[in-house]
């Protein structure tokens, strides 16, 4: 729980850091991370040794193609699957088990059926035994941030697709984390919907300055929410570049318009040709 | 809720029982026509005028009959979902119990239960209870086997979910692992009520002293045509009865199941 508003204006030479914004946000520090899936002559050493660096409050992006280890990063930081080898330290501690000051989005967004919008979010009062008002206007107040306003009581298939997945943020946001996890978040969602969920995550995220860790394999994505983008390559998953994207926020919805987005977009797509992730 | 209600019980719903009570109505119709034109004699085959009067005339006996049947249904459908639920999560939980399992399940499943019937009259003698039992194994299988798939088929992020949450496996278990396998174990148990009503019949011939199973054999040693016939209406209420509340059910629990 550091607060780092002006860190990040350094670091990250990001203008229009809201005066006075202080971030919640953790560090999270990675050094050798590897996994290895099986043993013997038969284990598959999908990612690493990769070292991450995230400053608290910043907004990181990872990029790659699929089956990089994207994702396999994202479990191995919280400890929600355990490393092969290396270390991780969130905030400065060594973390030895599964982190819970954490909020986890998919692609899907994996509501609970039998629940209602209100109370799929407040599964994480229920699990981590809160208290039931403070948490319940917490959530109202992110429905109202979100959109979600007069959606409390419907359940999941009432609901659009991109209803579901902004239910699917105010959960991982209601307990107020120090850190997001989003595993490509809007992967299944159509265009229109893609660009204006992807805004009101950047003007929530630019309100409360948690550390975002956010998997994705669309460069409009990274480009346009992140102050930096880590390109992934492939078996085994490693950093092969890293990316400061100096944009100024809020970031317009067509970022395809302006030079300085073309400059980074074309940055990525000439790594990812020199991969060979993609041949032309 | 009200819109749960109104899925469950939508016009599609009413439409078809209009237009199936209607396709009866014909079909008995004809029926009754037709004996009556070719002067068939009772003791053969009975006029639906014969046995629906029949069914009114011994409600009392045929009632007290059907009851003991949806008893038995009801008796073994709960033992078989208190044990297979449970079971399910066992063997899918520990990984040499499935694999142990498997082939003894594999096994039970394919053996015709009824079979067993007389080996339960000799332990249990004739009765109710060994009805309920075989009517047990036969839905037992259909519901340890869809709890499986259901508590398999959990989406393992779901648990990277539940685990970020600082849930115990307790926790995980009611609050994300049982209602997410839920309608797995539903379509189990709708197929278990299936087999169940099915069963509950051939489990009274051979096993009980009770139950329409049981009324009709009875029926049948005295040549009684029309009460035989009465009991076939009556076991087909039971049916429908058991079978469209599972559905209803299913529709008023889990809209979306059933939605296009």
């Amino acid at each position: 729980m550091t607060p780092a508003g002006t860190a990040i204006q350094q670091d990250g030479g990001l203008p229009r850091v809201e005066e006075g914004a202080r971030s919640i946000g953790a560090s999270i520090r990675a050094k050798g991370l590897t996994k290895v899936f099986g043993s013997g002559p038969n284990a598959f050493h999908a990612l690493g040794p990769i070292d991450l660096d995230i400053k608290p409050g910043e907004f990181v992006s990872i990029i790659g193609p699929s089956g990089c280890g994207k994702s396999t990063t994202m479990l191995l930081v919280t400890g929600l699957e355990p490393m092969s080898a290396g270390t991780v330290e969130i905030d400065g501690n060594r973390l030895t088990s599964p982190i819970s000051e954490i909020g986890i989005v998919f692609q899907d967004h994996l509501l609970l059926d039998f629940r209602t919008a209100i109370k799929n979010v407040m599964l994480q009062q229920e699990i981590r035994g809160l208290d039931k008002s403070a948490l319940r206007t917490q959530a109202d107040e992110l429905f109202g941030r979100l959109g979600l306003k007069g959606a409390e009581n419907r359940y999941p298939w009432q609901l659009s697709g991109g209803m579901r997945q902004r239910v699917s943020i105010a959960r991982a946001l209601v307990h107020n984390p120090s850190m997001l996890l989003m595993d490509e978040p809007f992967g299944a969602l159509d265009a229109i919907t893609r660009t204006q969920i992807r805004h009101d995550l950047e003007m929530l995220w630019l309100e409360t300055r948690k550390t975002v860790l956010f998997i994705t394999h669309s460069i409009e994505e990274a480009v346009g929410l992140s102050d930096r983008v880590l390109v992934m390559s492939k078996s085994p998953g490693t950093i092969v570049e890293e990316i400061v994207i100096d944009l100024p926020r809020p970031r317009p919805a067509h970022l395809g318009e302006y030079p300085e987005f073309s400059k980074y977009a074309e940055r990525i797509y000439s790594i990812f040709e020199k991969l060979g992730v993609y041949k032309f | 809720m009200t819109d749960r209600l109104r899925a469950a019980f939508g016009g599609s719903f009413v439409s078809s029982v209009a237009i199936g009570a209607a396709a009866i109505l014909v079909l008995l119709g004809v029926w009754e026509v037709l004996l009556r034109f070719f002067e068939v004699p009772i003791w053969l085959v009975p006029k639906p005028s014969d046995f629906l009067a029949r069914l009114y005339t011994d409600r009392v006996l045929i009632a007290g009959h059907a009851l003991w049947t949806s008893l038995t249904i009801v008796e073994g459908f709960v033992l078989g979902v208190v044990i297979a639920v449970p079971l399910a999560l066992a063997i899918i939980s520990v990984g040499t119990l499935e694999r142990g399992f498997y082939p003894v399940i594999v096994f039970l499943n394919i053996m015709p239960k009824t079979v067993i019937g007389p080996i339960l009259i000799v332990w249990f003698g004739i009765g109710p209870l060994v009805a309920a039992l075989i009517v047990f194994l036969m839905c037992f299988f259909p519901i340890l086997v869809d709890s499986m798939s259901g508590f398999r088929l959990v989406d393992r992020r779901l648990f990277y979910i539940s685990r970020s949450m600082g849930a115990d496996p307790w926790q995980t278990f009611w609050k994300v692992r049982l209602p997410a396998a839920m309608p797995h174990i539903f379509s189990g148990m709708k197929i278990g009520v299936v087999k169940a009503v099915e069963g509950v019949i051939i489990a009274e011939f051979i096993a009980s002293n009770k139950g329409l199973g049981f009324m009709i054999m009875r029926a049948s040693g005295f040549m009684d045509m029309t009460l035989m016939f009465s009991g076939l209406v009556a076991a087909a209420i039971v049916a429908l009865i058991f079978n469209g509340t599972m559905s209803m059910l299913g529709q008023w629990l889990m809209p979306w199941a059933t939605r296009h």
